[in-house]
């Protein structure tokens, strides 16, 4: 049975938070966990298309999200993922007060750093499971 | 002169503290800015009422010891901010209530002791914070810009500066806070310091800041008063701001120093919503 | 404001490099091409119920941009909208084998040649946004009564 922990990003495309939240995803699943982990893009769970259905419901997920909305972690609850950790982008950022990550489209050296630290986060968690 | 307060009396129709009690709640919305609520309608049909105790400090006038005005409050789940019982007032006055109906001298100096002890603002018992009832069922108007929605409330209780800062006053209270403009233009925000309990604001003057990564707003009060309460929750959560900044998002309850000065340098929704709206055409272009 | 805004939702899809050539080409389009007035339209939001987003897509036409030929943002889109005024689909532009390449996602692996398949999409989206009709643009600034009744 497929033991990976499924994460998902909210990937929002108009503010910095969500571009952070993808890449630290990225970096999880392509560098610091690829055998233990892979990424589900949101918007094709949100379709409830069967193939997809079949790859969240009843599995591990931790959902990324770039902003309070919640929109990762809402949508692969209801497609039936078990969530079993929440990242909020923003309890990162808010230790790193005063500086400037960037912009949705690219990171700065400050964003870079919060993005990994995010990043650590999802591997720790992914860790503990598997 | 006690003012903008809806009058809640017992209207006791078999004894003399109960027409002393309506003779009170009639002097006073004849003679100042005050509103009736009818007990017996409140009772079964408070619809009538909804917006009249949104706007306005309660005021119940019970005459005697059976207290219906102030059980019907509770029923209603209304919030008194003051409370007159016509019998312990009389024990105060030295004044005997006899059997009869009548209003004669010793009823009509009774009448004229309460009101002047109502109007003496320095009597004036100001409930702590948590039990002034901020009511909050606004009715908002919005206006887009791209996709960003900004709203603001018409509320005729609830006071802008130029500054984007708003003040909701219920009697000699005011919660204040950001409009949706200052919340809009943040983005997420992070970071909440807040004013000092005690601190004594002038109109205009620092009270508190907010921080999004993209910049700091400090916010500037429409009204002169003290520090009485913070919204805790903001400590935690600062993002309620972006939420619901006329809500869940208020900032800091001052009691008001001197609102009827204030309120000559404040603006109402009318004006408020055309000042933002010209704002928002200019910072997009 | 103009009158003439135009929303655009894109994929963002993380499995493949489809998903993040349609992301930067969307910015590039917002931040660069000044002569077009685009609102990116948060998709993930949008699909959760964002008031904003929904609004917006309601009054101003609004186009999809989809890595892959699933077209997730597109379905997703006129489940929820019901009025796509023109999509694309990154995988008919840059080829399935480029799109679907899993192995290079990630912006700071991206090379002078995604690069290029990120200038096509961004003309594919200019061209297309062009060739939305007149009459698609109601060009309403939604001004009404906040209970969502216009």
């Amino acid at each position: 049975m497929d033991k990976k922990v499924k994460v998902v990003p909210c990937s929002g495309i108009g503010k910095v938070y969500g571009l952070m939240a993808r890449e630290a995803v990225l970096k999880t699943v392509i560098e610091l966990c690829p055998d233990k982990s892979e990424t589900v893009c949101l918007a094709y769970i949100v379709t409830g298309d069967k193939e997809v259905k079949e790859k969240i419901e009843g599995f591990n997920c931790i959902t990324v999200d770039g902003c309070p909305k919640m929109c990762a972690s809402k949508n692969v609850s209801i497609t039936g993922g078990i969530v079993i950790e929440e990242i909020k982008v923003l309890d990162t950022v808010k230790a790193h007060k005063g500086k400037q990550f960037g912009s949705p489209t690219e990171l700065t050296a400050d964003g870079e750093v919060v993005m990994n630290e995010i990043a650590g986060k999802i591997a720790k968690k992914i860790n503990e499971v598997n | 002169m006690l003012e903008n307060y809806a009058i809640l009396p017992c209207n006791g129709l078999d004894k003399c503290a109960g027409v002393i009690s309506r003779e009170i709640a009639i002097k006073l919305c004849e003679e100042a800015k005050n509103v009736m609520i009818c007990p017996v309608y409140a009772r079964v049909a408070e619809a009538k009422y909804n917006k009249i105790v949104e706007e306005h400090a309660l005021l119940v006038i019970d005459g005697c010891q059976t207290r219906c005005a102030s059980k019907l409050a509770a029923e209603k789940n209304l919030k008194i901010s003051r409370k007159i019982s016509v019998t312990e007032e009389a024990k105060i006055h030295h004044i005997e209530l006899k059997s009869d109906l009548r209003l004669l001298k010793n009823e009509n100096n009774l009448i004229e002791k309460i009101l002047n002890g109502l109007n003496n603002t320095d009597n004036i018992v100001t409930p702590p914070y948590d039990e002034i009832h901020y009511l909050y069922n606004f009715t908002y108007t919005t206006f887009q810009n791209g996709k960003f929605i900004f709203r603001v409330p018409t509320n005729p209780k609830i006071y802008f500066n130029e500054n984007d800062c708003w003040a909701y006053v219920i009697g000699n209270r005011a919660r204040i806070g950001v409009t949706d403009f200052v919340q809009q233009n943040l983005s997420d925000i992070l970071y909440f310091t807040p004013p000092d309990i005690g601190a004594e604001i002038d109109q205009f003057g620092e009270v508190g800041e907010i921080e999004s990564s993209k910049s700091v707003f400090e916010l500037i009060s429409p009204v002169s008063g003290k520090v009485v309460a913070i919204n805790e929750a903001l400590v935690t959560k600062p993002d309620l701001i972006n939420e619901n900044p006329y809500e869940s998002g208020w900032v800091a309850e001052l009691e008001l120093t001197d609102f009827n000065s204030d309120k000559e340098l404040l603006i109402g929704f009318d004006q408020y919503f055309e000042i933002m709206k010209k704002k928002v055409e200019e910072l997009n272009g | 404001m103009s009158e003439f805004k135009v929303g655009v939702l894109s994929c963002s899809g993380e499995e493949c490099l489809g998903g993040t050539i349609s992301r930067l080409a969307t910015r590039k389009v917002l931040e660069e091409l000044k002569f077009i007035d685009t609102v990116t339209l948060c998709l993930p939001l949008y699909l959760a119920g964002g008031e904003e987003e929904r609004n917006f897509a309601k009054v101003f036409p609004t186009i999809s941009v989809d890595g892959c030929d699933k077209l997730c943002a597109k379905r997703s889109t006129e489940k929820y909208s019901g009025k796509i005024n023109g999509f694309i689909d990154v995988s008919k532009i840059i080829g399935d084998e480029n799109a679907l390449n899993t192995k290079i996602v990630r912006n700071k692996d991206l090379t002078d040649e995604h690069h290029q398949m990120v200038d096509e999409v961004v003309s594919e989206i200019v061209k297309t946004i062009s060739n939305i009709s007149p009459d698609a643009y109601s060009g309403k600034t939604f001004h009404g009564c906040g209970c969502g009744n216009e």
